[in-house]
């Protein structure tokens, strides 16, 4: 890429010797060059931003006359001030602005003595004014951010004031400058370079003082900086602003320790476990002492949805000690897919995961197709970022919609891979298809799911597609869309992906107008599709088989498998679940069923983190509890107090359904919500209240987000009729979903 | 000259736009718009137990036309957007004081 460094350097030459000329001999007086013109880079539509500084002298406005005019009257565009040094430095201690650039004051003509006294002023000035400064860039950053948006993303990016933009550096700079955090590094300086020449770029193209670099003008830019195409321009440019955004979020989280005036060394640190091998400390996540990631593939997962879950970034040190975990075994362990859904799960909070993820390579390890994608721009005016960001924002949004569909995980993973075809050649929505049942196989799933997943790729335009343009009122547009679709299951989240998709594209690519008409679509094909058999529960080994046969009361706990015998208890389910709570044992999936007169379930559980409880222990507490010796509410109220709560991800609010004609013997209450500890004992108990007896159940934990389904009577035995009954039910399980009063109190 | 309002079924924009390509119209804007005629937004509409429609999505699509063309073009729309069915929507046109080409600042007929 061509550099403009040395026209800047000689616009900055000629412009210093014009001012010094105007200026001429005169004692006690000095012209300051400040902000981008202090740093010597004067871009050809660059105003000159100017201070005359002065020790107090009657005539200075005739020498200011005698500067200004000529420059007003040559049409540049000048910023100027006069000042004493005490005046510019009382003014820049009230200014942010002001003070960043002073931070840049460069002596141009006059009396250097006085430069100098207003540099290192203005810089012992930001010094012992940094915590309250440094929290006002800090701000203004994060506003900046979140009104003007990511410069790698963007397709139309503001190169000055967007994050990772030319702004960034000068915060970095300021940090530096305050002593609280490292001078940009050389990769920073190149890519400061590269934004600025490409802005640099755009001056001479448009011929006007710009920052957005819109896209009809990407081509012309790329040739002036002879680059090949606009495409290769983005790439270049999105490269850059990450390598900016990182360094930036490194400099203010440095900033934000000084505010908090903790020491970094020589305390006790406070660290609280998030997940096996990761823990919190400092608001940042980093593993665990016990954690070894050459040893540990899984690691890289469970660290990034622990981050994404707790709402709070990787360390960077802990990043780059990722980098050392070994690839994930092909197909991956079910562990390692239920972190990437949980980081998934977790909607916005995630994005800047994955982004760290992503600047270490991280990514492009878990799915090797990403590479193809990564700052790739989209020739489309309804799309706002790069294919790599739209994914990663479709699958935030598909977060909110977990509720929505029977099977949240492969929504999200539809979500994550359904443009990862516009990495090939073609149509993306049939090289998508050949993607991502690769990616969806090389995940692990099943085979009909990897289908499901394979199809949604597939598939995820023609919802709004055929809505915006066919007739919806003719039979045969529904019957195409139904013969295409099929499954209720795929219907569901193709829509749900289609909404996700829109919601990530833009504005101008979901409204209510198309939802309303996708909708309608939707509806009618529902109508002509059967409905899906709800999960019923699994049929028993025979080996469990034949500990029911014992009867009970039992229990046993072999490796991750916990199975609990007894006689006819509809309560069994869920007290078990409690004990098991009780020992930091969360719940993967269970089944409940009766065998004759006796009740079986069956657990699949894996510890929060660190290793699992003592078996001996469990199988223990859980025949006490059989026996009723056990108070399983007291134990979680004293483990629920030991646990520091912690603000959790933005997850979408549950949903309790009741499905008729699933069964005939009895009323299915369906529950979809976001996994939390004890969730089984507080809704299997809550149903227990409204006096209604749990005959079999299936609980599935996908990622973080779970879906159960629960066969229950009556006390007579019968399903539920009552309106009233029913009503109360859906209350009373969704009152038990909701966070433990008395732990968000503490919040 | 005259600018043609059409307020279609959205399905139907592809065969208005071919139909007024055909005629020799050289431009046109579409606007994603909802509304309601006679039929109220219920006919038209399945209604499930939960749903009901007050407003229907429609496209909106507007050309600018000379005088002794606009019965033409009225008469090439309705064609087009039509199925006989409620909610097939409605055609209009006005009468325009003045156009200018932005681009060139051509005034007049020759600006549409």
């Amino acid at each position: 890429m061509k550099s403009f460094a040395a026209d800047r350097a000689r616009r900055t030459g000629q412009a210093d010797e014009w001012l010094a000329g105007l200026l001429g001999a005169e004692a006690g007086v000095a012209l300051v060059a400040v902000g981008g013109y202090g740093r010597k880079e004067l871009l050809p539509k660059s105003d000159l931003d100017v201070m005359l500084l002065h020790g107090g002298r009657d005539d200075i406005t005739s020498i200011a006359d005698r500067i200004w005019y000529p420059v007003w009257d040559s049409g540049v565009e000048l910023d100027h001030a006069v000042r004493t040094v005490p005046q510019a430095r009382r003014v820049a201690r009230g200014d942010l602005k002001v003070a960043l650039g002073l931070l840049s004051a460069r002596h141009v003509a006059g009396d250097p003595d006085l430069t100098q006294r207003l540099r290192a002023g203005a810089l012992e000035d930001w010094r012992s004014d940094a915590p309250a400064r440094l929290a006002e860039l800090h701000a203004a950053h994060d506003e900046r951010a979140k009104v003007i948006g990511e410069l790698a993303f963007l397709l139309e990016p503001d190169l000055k004031e967007a994050r990772g933009g030319l702004r960034d550096v000068h915060a970095i700079q300021a940090v530096a400058a305050a002593w609280v955090g490292p001078a940009p590094g050389p990769r920073v300086r190149t890519a400061y370079e590269q934004i600025l020449d490409v802005r640099h770029a755009l001056h001479e193209v448009t011929g006007r003082r710009l920052d957005r670099l819109v896209l009809e003008e990407h081509d012309e830019v790329a040739r002036a900086l002879g680059l090949l195409d606009g495409d290769v321009l983005v790439r270049i440019l999105a490269g850059a602003a990450r390598t900016v955004a990182y360094a930036a979020d490194h400099a203010f989280r440095e900033a934000a320790r000084l505010r908090s005036r903790r020491p970094r060394r020589g305390r006790p640190a406070d660290r609280s476990p998030l997940a096996d091998g990761v823990v919190e400390q400092d608001d940042e996540v980093v593993l665990a002492r016990a954690a070894d990631p050459a040893r540990d593939p899984a690691l890289v997962l469970r660290a990034a949805a622990a981050a994404a879950q707790a709402g709070l970034p990787l360390a960077p040190r802990t990043l780059a000690r990722l980098t050392q975990c070994p690839p994930l075994p092909v197909p991956w362990p079910a562990p390692a897919r239920d972190a990437l859904l949980a980081l998934l799960g977790a909607g916005p909070a995630a994005i800047g995961v994955w982004e760290a993820l992503d600047t270490e390579g991280l990514v492009a390890a878990l799915l090797p197709d990403w590479e193809r994608v990564r700052n790739r721009p989209q020739r489309n005016p309804l799309h706002k970022f790069t294919v790599d960001r739209h994914l990663a924002e479709t699958a935030a949004h598909a977060a909110a919609l977990t509720r929505e569909v029977a099977r949240p995980d492969l929504l999200l993973l539809a979500a994550l891979l359904h443009d990862i075809g516009k990495g090939w050649p073609g149509d993306h929505s049939i090289t998508g298809e050949i993607v991502a049942r690769d990616a969806a196989r090389r995940m692990g799933l099943p085979d009909p799911d990897v289908e499901l997943v394979a199809s949604a790729v597939r598939h995820h335009l023609l919802l709004p597609m055929v809505a915006t343009r066919r007739d919806l009122d003719d039979p045969v547009t529904v019957t195409q869309v139904a013969c295409v679709v099929r499954s209720r299951a795929l219907l569901e989240l193709l829509h749900a992906l289609a909404i996700a998709d829109g919601q990530a594209t833009g504005p101008a690519a979901w409204n209510d107008w198309k939802a309303t008409l996708v909708a309608d679509l939707v509806r009618r094909v529902g109508a002509v599709l059967a409905g899906e058999p709800t999960p019923e529960p699994r049929a028993l080994r025979p080996d469990q088989l034949a500990l029911a046969a014992g009867g009970g009361p039992a229990a046993t706990v072999r490796g991750s498998e916990v199975t609990v015998v007894a006689p006819d208890r509809p309560d069994l389910l869920w007290r078990a679940a409690g004990v098991l709570a009780s020992h930091r044992l969360t719940v993967r999936s269970a089944n409940a069923t009766s065998v004759g007169s006796t009740a079986v379930t069956v657990f699949d559980v894996e510890p929060e983190f660190g290793d699992p409880p003592d078996a001996t222990l469990v199988a223990g507490d859980l025949r006490r509890m059989l026996q009723g010796h056990l108070d399983v509410q007291e134990r979680l109220d004293r483990r629920a107090r030991a646990v520091k709560p912690r603000a959790a991800a933005t997850v979408p609010a549950p949903r309790v359904s009741l499905v008729d004609g699933a069964s005939q013997t009895a009323t299915v209450v369906e529950v979809r919500a976001h996994d939390a500890p004890g969730l089984l004992w507080r809704v299997g108990r809550a149903l227990g209240e409204c006096g209604l007896d749990v005959r079999a159940a299936r609980v599935e934990t996908l990622g973080a987000e779970v879906v159960d389904v629960f066969y229950v009577t009556d006390s007579a035995g019968q399903p539920l009729v009552g309106q009233q009954l029913r009503g109360h039910t859906v209350t009373a399980v969704l009152q038990a979903l909701r966070p433990d009063p008395a732990t968000a109190d503490d919040r | 000259m005259k600018l043609i309002t059409a307020v279609i079924k959205p399905f139907k924009l592809d065969d208005v736009k071919a139909a007024l390509q055909a005629f020799g119209v050289r431009g046109l804007t579409v606007t994603e718009a909802s509304g309601y005629g006679r039929q109220r937004g219920h006919t038209e509409v399945y209604r499930g137990a939960e749903y009901q429609v007050d407003l229907v999505p429609k496209v909106r699509v507007e050309v600018l036309c000379e005088d002794e063309d606009a019965d033409d073009l009225i008469e090439v729309v309705v064609k087009a957007a039509q199925t006989g069915r409620i909610g097939d929507g409605k055609v209009w046109s006005v009468p325009v004081e003045t156009v200018a080409r932005v681009r060139t600042g051509e005034r007049g007929p020759g600006a549409i």
